[in-house]
């Protein structure tokens, strides 16, 4: 199937719609049950990124049936498509992909609106947090359920003073999809 | 703008969770004192008067001396915005609480704020006196 | 840094504008969230009571924000102060704003007076998960019961608020019911203002 040919033409079909409000409230609840469970807040770090990494190897299902999106096996092309499709059809904001490395492994995901975050000041007590890092662990899960193997973290963050939020997305290993059953041995 | 003014949230259990004085007289330690022991004196009165009525400002509820007590009572019963103050002015109080009771519904929303724990915020702080050289 | 000055500004909480509450976001991106709090805390408890205890704690979080908001936004900066009307508050205005409808019914309970029953067919939070049979009677509307806690506790009704699957003839689904009971001393104070 040949793919469009600007990502953001994807059309995906209209999905059912909830008050953004009580999906910021609910994930601040979350954060904040975490905060009170671990002491650290790098432990609360690790959590979110796999609460993030277990929605999103389920999550990738629901979202190439509602994108008419086949697969892609290019990691430029998925870039586009998790930037301008899965932010637009799951959270209603985009974001644009810019800072390629040289040998196109690499590429920051930027956001400069992000629902999980609004309302939120980090207090004091809790420099250090990222967050909004469930996002790296959705991204990364749902990568991997399409044979990408990467490392998903933010670099930039609006909550502590950043100009935006940048989620820098690096590609670790690509499993050739063809073979899906083969055995290594 | 009023010569003494100080301002209170008080939050659950009557506890104080923000607290400035945001009058032009000199600021005196002993004064403030009193000012807060007056404001807490108040509170018996607001907890009768707050059902009575479905406005959340119940303009004056008490006085000491020449000294008047206002209170605003959010949609959470237990914050009281109350202002102790010695010039007349309902009108610049009224509009005083309803743009501190927006900052604060700010405040609250954000996850990472207990309810009734303290206001520490400097972006809240600077904003309420400003309001208050503004309205008082 | 040209530029960082101006939109850390832009990030103060208190000088942003306080939403309209029609930004949406989509329902699945809820429900995967909401899957996840149950799981994760499914992972900290003992047993079903202490879930739908930490469920509640969570949505209580939810509900006494939303009163404080819906209150302003909605309701034009007016307290609810009488049992009836705080109810009718939950049950059209928070649920409308929060699940896009109001609730299919509130009922007062008819063996206790100061019970009363907010039910819906299917409560956003049942719609996509299903309960594995080892886990009984657990009810994901626990968080919702948190929700109404947190909108009431705010407003000076305090109350003990579960959430429980109750039969309908005919239909192969279980509705929920938040059952709300209210503390006497909410009760004497209805009865003090006649």
């Amino acid at each position: 199937m040949a793919p469009p040919t600007r990502a953001g033409d994807y059309p995906f079909a209209p999905v059912d719609r909830v008050n953004a409000e009580l999906f910021t409230l609910t994930y601040g609840a979350i954060v904040r049950q975490l905060l009170t469970d671990f002491e650290e807040v790098e432990e609360v770090n690790k959590q979110l990124d796999t609460m993030g990494y277990n929605i999103g190897v389920r999550l990738i299902d629901d979202f190439l049936a509602k994108s008419n999106i086949t697969r892609c096996s290019e990691f430029k092309d998925t870039a586009e498509v998790i930037a301008k499709v899965g932010f637009k059809m799951f959270l209603g904001v985009s974001a644009t992909v810019s800072n390629w490395s040289a040998d196109g492994s690499e590429c920051s995901l930027i956001l400069d609106d992000n629902p999980l975050a609004d309302f939120v000041e980090l207090p004091d007590t809790c420099q250090g947090l990222f967050y909004c890092n469930i996002l790296c662990g959705v991204i990364r899960g749902a990568l991997e359920m399409v044979s990408m193997r990467t490392e998903v973290k933010f670099v930039k963050d609006m909550l502590r003073g950043d100009d935006a939020f940048e989620i820098r997305l690096k590609l670790l290993e690509q499993v050739a999809e063809e073979y899906p059953y083969k055995d290594d041995e | 703008m009023a010569s003494t003014a100080c301002f209170v949230i008080v939050s659950r259990n009557d506890c104080p969770i923000y607290e400035s004085e945001v009058g032009t007289a000199p600021k005196k330690d002993e004064a403030a004192h009193l000012h807060q022991f007056i404001l807490h004196a108040s509170l018996d009165i607001v907890q009768d008067v707050v059902w009575t009525t479905n406005a959340m400002y119940l303009k004056l509820v008490d006085k000491f001396n020449d000294l008047l007590v206002s209170v605003y009572v959010t949609a959470d019963t237990h914050t009281r915005l109350m202002l102790l103050h010695d010039s007349r002015n309902e009108d610049g109080i009224k509009n005083f609480f309803q743009e501190v009771h927006e900052l604060y519904i700010k405040m609250l929303l954000n996850p990472l704020y207990v309810p009734g724990s303290r206001i520490t915020s400097p972006f809240f702080d600077t904003r309420v006196r400003t309001l208050a050289r503004k309205y008082l | 840094m040209i530029g960082v000055g101006r939109s850390k500004q832009n990030l103060n909480v208190v000088d942003r504008p306080l939403g309209k509450g029609k930004t949406e976001v989509s329902l699945s991106a809820f429900a995967f969230l909401f899957s996840e709090l149950v799981q994760y805390n499914q992972t900290r408890v003992d047993n079903i009571a202490e879930l739908e205890r930490r469920l509640e704690d969570a949505g209580y979080a939810v509900g006494i924000r939303m009163l404080e908001l819906l209150c302003h936004r909605e309701k034009g900066n007016r307290r609810e102060t009488r049992l009836l009307n705080i109810l009718s508050f939950v049950h059209s205005t928070v649920w409308k704003s929060l699940f896009g409808k109001v609730a299919d019914s509130l009922e007062k309970g008819t063996e206790h007076e100061d019970e009363y029953m907010i039910s819906e067919k299917e409560l956003l939070v049942n719609r996509y998960i299903s309960v594995p049979k080892d886990m009984g009677a657990f009810n994901c509307g626990a968080f919702v019961a948190g929700v109404v806690k947190g909108v009431l506790d705010g407003a000076g009704f305090p109350a003990r608020v579960t959430a429980h699957f109750v039969a309908v003839e005919g239909q192969p689904r279980p509705r929920t019911t938040i059952l709300i009971k209210f503390s006497e001393e909410v009760l004497q104070r209805e009865a003090r203002l006649g």
